[in-house]
C-alpha cells in the first residue's frame, strides 16, 4: 500500500540538538492525523520538515510513495495553514486565495470562478477585495483555510490553526474544518498541544515527546490503552490519578496506597511485591456510599464545578480527583467513599514509565 | 501641573536649540539675497531690503552650476544603484539568518561604520591608482563612496526586512514559490518602504559628498557641486552673496526632499526598532 504521507526513522538535528528521534509514521490518503504533544516537543519541527521549510538529517519521507527528501516546498504540492495565519498584508482577500494558483499559471477566469467557489465554501463571499488587516481573527483564519483548500493539494498541514481564536469560535471550527476534511476528501496532518482537539477531530492521534514518538492509535486506543505513563498523564481531561502501588496476592491484583490500603484484582499480571505507579482517570472513580464494599473513605479539600460535571479534589498526598456528573452536594472537608473499577485500572513501571500491560502483550 | 510646566521649559529648550542649528541655514538664505554692501552693514540686517534674485542668476552661469549639480546627480546616483543592488541582498541575509558568522558579520559591518573616509581615503588612492581606476575619476569615487555608505544601508535595511515575518516567506514557498520569487513578490513589497528611504539617504549622503571627490576627481569638468563650491570659494573671498546663492542652490532640493519626505523618513528608520 503506498501511503499519502510516509515517514521512515526520520530525524531532525538543529546542531547539537536533536529535535526529531527516529520519526516512523504513515498516514493513508483521507485520513486525519493529529499531532499532539507539550511546547517545545517538535510537533512545528516535524510538520515543517513534511511540508519542507527544514530539512531533515536522516530517514525517508515520502509523499504518494514519492521520496521527497531533496524536494523544495514548492514541489511536494502540500498546503499548510500557519498559526499566525501568514495572510500576504498586501494582497486583497482573493490575491491571497489564489496566489498559489497565479504561480502555477492557472488563467485569470479559472482563478476568479475557484475564488468565487471557495469563498463560498469558507463563507467568505462579501469580504474577497478586502485587505487581511480588515478582517476579524476568525475571518483571518478562514482565509486562511481557504488559501489551502483552493490548491486541491495532495495534503494539509495545520500548525495550531485555531489556537488564537476564542473557546466558543474554537469549538465551532474544530467541527467544521473536520467537516470540510471529509468534504473534500482530503488527507490532513494536525499540530496541536490541544489534547481534546486531537482527540474530537482526528482519525489518528500521534502523541510526542522530546522529539520521541510516545504512541500513536486512534483516540480511544490511547485513551482506554495508554503506553506508558507520559501518554496516560496527557490524554484525557482532568489528567489521570497516580498513586503509588503494590503487586499483591497471586500477581493479579495491586494494593493501593490509599487509606485503608484498598487491593484491587485487576485485569494485569505482575510479579506481587513489585512495587507500581496506578493510574486511574478522574471519571473511573465512581462515588457511592461509604459502606459499600472495596469504598475507599477520602476527605475532599477543595471542589469546583463546571454545571455539567463536578472535579473533587481529596486532601493527602498525592492530590487526586474524582469526577461526578452535575453538581453535588459535596463540600471541602466532607468525606467520600469512592469505588474503583477495577478493570479500569493501569498500572506503569516506576522507573521506565511503560505499561505493564504492555509489556505483557 | 508640575508636568505642564516640565514640557513648557522642555519646548522652550527645544526651540532654542532648534534655532541654533538653523541659524546658519537661515543666515545663509538671507545672505544670498543682499547686496554686496549690505552684507557687511552693522548692525546686520536680518531680513534684506530689496532681494536681490539676480545674485541666483548670475551664480548660475558663472560658478557652472549646471555641470556641478549634474556631477553631484551621478555620483549620488551611481553610489545608490551600487548600494541598493548590493546593499539589499546583504541586508536580507543578515536579517534571515542567525548564527555565529552573521553576528561577527554584523560587528564588521558596524565597525566600517565608524572609520572616517579621511583615513580611508589615501589607501584607496593608491589601490585605485594602481589598478588604473583613476581613469575615471567618477566612477572610482562611486566605488569609494558605496563602501562608505554601505554599512549606513546595510544597518537600516536588515531593520526593514526584518519587519517582515518568516512566516510570509515560508507560506510563498508552500504556495508554490521559490526563494527568489518569494523575495520578489513578498518580502521585497513589504519592506519597500524602508528600502525606499534607506535609498534616499544613501542618495542625499552621496549628493554631499566631498572627501573622496576632493582627492580622486582631479578634473574640474567632473567634480561635483561639493568640490565646486570651494572651488568657487577662493577666487570670491569677498563675494558671501554670491557664495550664499551657490550654496542655497546645492542645498534647496536636498532641504526640500527632506521635508516633503519627513514622515516616512521618520518611519522608516523606526520601524525595526517599535515592531
Ligand atoms: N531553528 C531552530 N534552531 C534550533 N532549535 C530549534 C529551531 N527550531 C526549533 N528548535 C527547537 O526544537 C524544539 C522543538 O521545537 P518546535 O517548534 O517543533 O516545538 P513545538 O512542539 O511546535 O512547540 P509549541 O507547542 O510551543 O509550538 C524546541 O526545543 C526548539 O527550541
Ligand atoms: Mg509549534
Amino acid at each position: 500500500m503506498t501511503y499519502q504521507i510516509e515517514l521512515d526513522r526520520v530525524e531532525k538535528h538543529y546542531g547539537r540538538f536533536h529535535a526529531l528521534k527516529e520519526i516512523s509514521l504513515a498516514i493513508p490518503k483521507g485520513q486525519f492525523v493529529a499531532l499532539v504533544g507539550p511546547s517545545g516537543c517538535g510537533k512545528s519541527t516535524l510538520l515543517r520538515s513534511i511540508a519542507g521549510l527544514e530539512r531533515i538529517t536522516s530517514g525517508t519521507l515520502r509523499i504518494a510513495g514519492e521520496p521527497v527528501n531533496d524536494l523544495p516546498p514548492r514541489k511536494r504540492d502540500l498546503a499548510m495553514v500557519f498559526q499566525s495565519y501568514a495572510l500576504y498584508p498586501h494582497m486583497s482577500v482573493r490575491d491571497n486565495l489564489t496566489y498559489a494558483l497565479r504561480l502555477k499559471g492557472v488563467s485569470r477566469a479559472e482563478r476568479a470562478r475557484r475564488a468565487e467557489e471557495v469563498a463560498a465554501v469558507i463563507g467568505l463571499e462579501t469580504l474577497l477585495d478586502r485587505r487581511p488587516r480588515e478582517l476579524s481573527g476568525g475571518q483571518r483564519q478562514r482565509v486562511a483555510m481557504g488559501r489551502a483548500i483552493i490548491r486541491q493539494p495532495r495534503a494539509f498541514l495545520f500548525d495550531e490553526p485555531l489556537s488564537n481564536l476564542d473557546a466558543a469560535l474554537r469549538v465551532r471550527m474544530r467541527k467544521e474544518v473536520r467537516a470540510l476534511h471529509d468534504r473534500i476528501g482530503a488527507t490532513s496532518v494536525y499540530v496541536t498541544h490541544d489534547q481534546i482537539e486531537a482527540m474530537t477531530m482526528a482519525d489518528h492521534v500521534v502523541v510526542l515527546q522530546a522529539g520521541r514518538i510516545e504512541q500513536q492509535g486512534t483516540p480511544m486506543a490511547l485513551y482506554d490503552r495508554p503506553a506508558n505513563r507520559f501518554v496516560a498523564g496527557f490524554i484525557g481531561s482532568p489528567a489521570m490519578n497516580f498513586m503509588p502501588g503494590v503487586i499483591a496476592g497471586d500477581g493479579r491484583a495491586v494494593r493501593l496506597a490509599l487509606p485503608g490500603n484498598p487491593v484491587l484484582e485487576t485485569a494485569i499480571a505482575g510479579t506481587p511485591g513489585l512495587e507500581v505507579e496506578v493510574g486511574i482517570r478522574p471519571e473511573h472513580m465512581v462515588l457511592g456510599p461509604l459502606d459499600a464494599p472495596h469504598a475507599v473513605p477520602l476527605v475532599v479539600s477543595a471542589v469546583e464545578t463546571t454545571g455539567a460535571a463536578s472535579y473533587l479534589f481529596t486532601e493527602g498526598e498525592p492530590e487526586l480527583i474524582v469526577t461526578t456528573e452535575g453538581t453535588a452536594a459535596i463540600r471541602a472537608d466532607d468525606t467520600i467513599g469512592v469505588s474503583i473499577d477495577p478493570a479500569r485500572v493501569h498500572l506503569f513501571e516506576p522507573e521506565t514509565g511503560a505499561s505493564l500491560r504492555s509489556a505483557k502483550l | 501641573m508640575s508636568g505642564a510646566v516640565t514640557n513648557r521649559v522642555l519646548l522652550a529648550v527645544a526651540l532654542a536649540l532648534a534655532a541654533v542649528y538653523l541659524f546658519p541655514l537661515y543666515w545663509m538664505y538671507v545672505t544670498s539675497l543682499k547686496t554686496q554692501s549690505s552684507i557687511f552693514a552693522v548692525p546686520p540686517e536680518f531680513l534684506p531690503g530689496a532681494p536681490q534674485w539676480d545674485n541666483y542668476a548670475t551664480i548660475w552661469e558663472v560658478a557652472n552650476i549646471p555641470r556641478y549639480i549634474g556631477n553631484s546627480l551621478v555620483i549620488a546616483s551611481g553610489v545608490t544603484l551600487i548600494t541598493a543592488l548590493i546593499g539589499s541582498g546583504c541586508a536580507y541575509v543578515l536579517a534571515r539568518y542567525r548564527n555565529g558568522w552573521i553576528d561577527a558579520a554584523l560587528f564588521a559591518v558596524l565597525m566600517l561604520q565608524v572609520l572616517p573616509p579621511s583615513l580611508m581615503v589615501t589607501p584607496i588612492f593608491v589601490g585605485f591608482a594602481s589598478v588604473g581606476l583613476l581613469e575615471y575619476p567618477r566612477f572610482a569615487t562611486i566605488l569609494a563612496f558605496s563602501a562608505k555608505t554601505m554599512p549606513f544601508f546595510v544597518i537600516l535595511c536588515r531593520a526593514a526586512f526584518m519587519t517582515v515575518p518568516r512566516e510570509l516567506e515560508e507560506a510563498a514557498l508552500v504556495d508554490g514559490n521559490s526563494r527568489v520569487g518569494a523575495f520578489f513578490m513578498i518580502v521585497l513589497p513589504l519592506a519597500r518602504n524602508g528600502l525606499l528611504i534607506s535609498a534616499l539617504l544613501v542618495f542625499m549622503n552621496g549628493f554631499g559628498e566631498y572627501v573622496y571627490s576632493a582627492s580622486i576627481i582631479a578634473d574640474n569638468r567632473l567634480q561635483p557641486a561639493s568640490i565646486g563650491m570651494t572651488n568657487f570659494l577662493q577666487p570670491n573671498v569677498v563675494n558671501w552673496n554670491a557664495i550664499m546663492a551657490f550654496a542655497a542652490t546645492y542645498v534647496t532640493p536636498i532641504l526640500a526632499a527632506f521635508v516633503l519626505l519627513q514622515r516616512q523618513i521618520v518611519n522608516g528608520l523606526t520601524a525595526g526598532a517599535l515592531k
